[in-house]
C-alpha cells in the first residue's frame, strides 16, 4: 500500500512543497518500520529451520544448555553419527528417495503432457467428463486409496517394492496435478500451430514431442519441481506400500529412526534432519525462479 | 505407437491406481474384511451403523473440522497480510519472500519433530516464556488435550502460511499499477484502494488458496504424526490418522473403508461448496 501512496504523492499535481518533505520523513519512518516488521515475521517462519541447522553442529550438552545459539564449538559428530546408523538408514533412504522421485517424475511428465495434449484436441462431451474425473484426483485424500492400492499391488506381485510405489505414484493424484497444469498451458497455444504441422504430414506423437513439449517448457518446470518436492516429502505411501522390510525412503527412515529412540539423542536427530532436508532445500533455492513462475501461473488461473 | 496409446496408458494407470481404489474402498465398506484374512462377507450397512456409536470417530471428525476451519482461516489471513507486507521491490524483500516458502519445502516429519522439541516442557518456547517471566512454570503444550490441539493448529497454520503468502504475492504482482494510479488521482485513500482494488483483485487467488488449504488440512497426516502422534490420548487424532490406525493396527479393513468413505464425502462436499461460494463472491465483489 505504501508503495502505491508514494507513487500517488509523486503524481499528485500541485502538492505544496513543504508538506511533501514532511511526508517524506514520515514515509521513511514507515518504510523502516515495515522492513523491521517483515524481518521479524520471516524470522518466525524460519526459526525451526534455523534451529535444525545450528543444532546439527552442536554436541548434546550444548543443545540442552543453549538450544538457540549458533554453534560456538562446531562439531561434525552429529552428521557422522547420522551416517553411521545401523543399516545405513540415511544413505539407503537418500538413494531410495532419489530413485523414486526420478523415476516417478520422469514418467509423470511425458504421460501427463501427452494425455493433456490428446484430451485438449478432443471436442466432444467425454472430454469434460474425463477432465472432471482427473480433477477429482486432486482432492481425494491418499488415506482413502492407499489400502486398496496395496491390495492391487499384491495382485500384480508388486507389493512392498519400489516399482509398486513408483507405479502407484504415476497413476495417483500426482497425475491429476500434472494434467491440471498442462491443460491450462495448452489452452493458450493456438490451434494453427498444430494444424500447420499436421498439413506437413507429421504424426500426433511427433507433433507432441517436437512442437508441443518445447512450447510447454514452463509447465514442465512447474510440474517437475512441485512433484519432485511432494514425492520426496511423501510419508504415508512409502510407509505403508514399502513397509519396514526392504529399506525405506529418507522421509520414512527419518521418522522410524527418531520415533524408535527410547532416550532421545537430539544431536543425532538434528544431524539426520539436516542431511535429509539438504537436497529439497538446495533444489528449491536453485530452482526458485521457475518456482515462482509456476505459482503465478497457478494463481492467475 | 501413437499419441492415443500414450494417453491411453495414462488413463489406464489412473483408472487402476485412483478410480479403482476408490471403488474398492466403497465396496469394502460394506464387508467385514480385514487385511490378514481377505475372505470376507457382505455386512450391508453394519460398518456405517457402527460409526454412529463410535466416539473415537466423532472426536476425530471434530478435531479435523476444527483444525481445517481454524488453520484455513488463519493461514489465509496471515498469508494475505504477509504478502502485502512483502510486496516491495529490492533484494532484501526478495530474500524474505524466498524464506517465507521454506516451511513448505521441508518434510512434514521434520516440521513436526522440530516443533515438538521446541514445545516440550524443557524446550525453547518454555525457556523463553519462563526466562522472560511471562509464565512461572513451564507450559505442557503437547501434554494437555486442549493445548495440544491449539499447538497443532498453530503449527499447521504456520506451514500453510508459507504457501498462501506466495499465492497472494503472485496475485498482488498481477494487479495493474494503473488501477492504483487512476484511483489516487480520483482521490481514493489507501484504505479505499485496499477495499476496492486489492481485495477484489486477489479474489480469484483467494478461492484457490482457501480451497487448497482446506484440502491440505483434511488429508494432513505427517506433521501431526511426528508432532503428537495423535496424543495426548487421542486428542489430536485426525480422521485421516484414524482410518490408517483402524485399517492397519486393528486390521478392521472393512470398518476403515467406511470411515474413508465419510472422509471422501466430507472432503468433496466441503471443497466443492467452498469453491462455489467463493466463486460467487469473486463475481459479486
Amino acid at each position: 500500500m505504501i508503495a502505491q501512496e508514494r507513487t500517488a504523492a509523486a503524481w499528485a499535481p500541485g502538492t505544496p512543497a513543504p508538506r511533501r518533505s514532511a511526508g517524506r520523513v514520515a514515509r521513511q519512518v514507515r518504510a523502516q518500520a515495515r522492513a523491521i516488521l517483515a524481518v521479524l515475521v520471516i524470522l518466525a517462519f524460519v526459526i525451526p529451520i534455523y534451529l535444525t541447522v545450528v543444532n546439527a553442529f552442536k554436541t548434546n550438552p550444548a543443545i540442552n544448555s543453549s538450544p538457540g545459539s549458533v554453534p560456538l564449538h562446531p562439531t561434525l559428530g552429529n552428521l557422522s553419527a547420522a551416517l553411521r546408523q545401523p543399516g545405513d538408514v540415511l544413505q539407503v533412504g537418500l538413494r531410495n528417495s532419489v530413485i523414486v522421485v526420478a523415476c516417478s517424475v520422469a514418467l509423470l511428465i511425458p504421460l501427463g503432457s501427452a494425455f493433456s495434449f490428446w484430451i485438449t484436441r478432443k471436442r466432444t462431451r467425454p472430454r469434460a467428463v474425463i477432465i472432471a474425473v482427473l480433477a477429482a484426483g486432486l482432492m481425494i485424500p491418499p488415506q482413502i486409496t492407499v489400502l486398496p492400492v496395496i491390495r492391487i499391488l499384491v495382485h500384480l506381485g508388486l507389493d512392498h517394492s519400489y516399482p509398486g510405489l513408483i507405479l502407484s505414484n504415476i497413476g495417483g493424484g500426482y497425475l491429476s496435478f500434472a494434467v491440471f497444469v498442462y491443460v491450462g498451458f495448452l489452452r493458450a497455444i493456438p490451434a494453427e500451430v498444430v494444424e500447420a504441422a499436421r498439413i506437413d504430414g507429421a504424426s500426433s506423437l511427433r507433433i507432441w514431442w517436437t512442437i508441443i513439449m518445447p512450447l510447454v517448457r514452463p509447465a514442465t518446470a512447474t510440474v517437475g519441481i512441485f512433484l519432485s518436492l511432494w514425492i520426496w516429502n511423501d510419508f504415508l505411501n512409502p510407509l505403508l506400500i514399502i513397509g519396514p522390510i526392504s529399506g525405506q525412503t529418507v522421509t520414512v527412515g527419518l521418522y522410524d529412526s527418531v520415533s524408535s529412540q527410547v532416550q532421545p539423542d537430539y544431536g543425532l536427530q538434528f544431524g539426520f534432519m539436516f542431511l535429509a532436508a539438504l537436497i529439497p532445500v538446495a533444489g528449491y533455492l536453485l530452482a526458485q525462479k521457475q518456482f515462482r513462475a509456476g505459482l503465478t501461473v497457478g494463481a492467475s488461473r | 505407437m501413437g499419441l492415443s496409446a500414450v494417453a491411453g496408458l495414462a488413463l489406464v494407470l489412473y483408472a487402476v491406481f485412483l478410480v479403482l481404489p476408490v471403488l474398492l474402498s466403497l465396496e469394502t465398506s460394506f464387508t467385514n474384511q480385514n487385511i490378514l484374512f481377505p475372505g470376507s462377507k457382505f455386512v450391508g450397512l453394519a460398518n456405517y451403523a457402527r460409526l454412529l456409536h463410535d466416539s473415537s470417530f466423532f472426536s476425530s471428525i471434530e478435531f479435523t473440522l476444527g483444525l481445517a476451519a481454524g488453520a484455513t482461516i488463519a493461514a489465509n489471513v496471515i498469508g494475505l497480510c504477509l504478502a502485502l507486507l512483502l510486496n516491495r521491490t529490492g533484494l532484501s524483500y526478495r530474500i524474505l519472500r524466498t524464506l517465507a516458502f521454506l516451511p513448505q519445502v521441508i518434510s512434514g516429519i521434520i516440521v513436526g519433530f522440530v516443533w515438538s522439541w521446541m514445545l516440550s516442557p524443557t524446550g525453547l518456547v518454555n525457556s523463553l516464556l519462563t526466562g522472560t517471566g511471562l509464565v512461572s512454570q513451564p507450559v505442557n503444550w503437547l501434554g494437555e488435550p486442549r493445548l495440544a490441539t491449539l499447538s497443532v493448529g498453530v503449527v499447521v497454520s504456520w506451514v500453510l502460511s508459507g504457501f498462501t503468502t506466495v499465492v497472494y504475492l503472485a496475485a498482488l504482482q498481477n494487479i495493474p499499477r494503473e488501477l492504483y494510479e487512476a484511483s489516487s488521482i480520483d482521490g481514493a485513500s489507501s484504505r479505499q484502494q485496499f477495499r476496492l482494488i486489492t481485495f477484489r483483485m486477489v479474489a480469484p487467488a483467494t478461492t484457490i488458496s482457501v480451497v487448497i488449504s482446506l484440502i491440505t488440512v483434511l488429508k494432513l497426516y505427517d506433521i501431526i504424526t511426528a508432532m503428537t502422534n495423535g496424543g495426548p490420548g487421542f486428542a489430536t487424532r485426525s480422521v485421516a490418522m484414524y482410518i490408517i490406525s483402524v485399517g492397519f493396527s486393528d486390521d478392521a479393513y472393512g470398518y476403515a473403508s467406511s470411515i474413508a468413505m465419510v472422509l471422501l464425502v466430507l472432503t468433496g462436499v466441503l471443497a466443492l461448496s467452498v469453491t462455489a461460494v467463493l466463486r460467487r463472491r469473486e463475481v459479486s465483489l
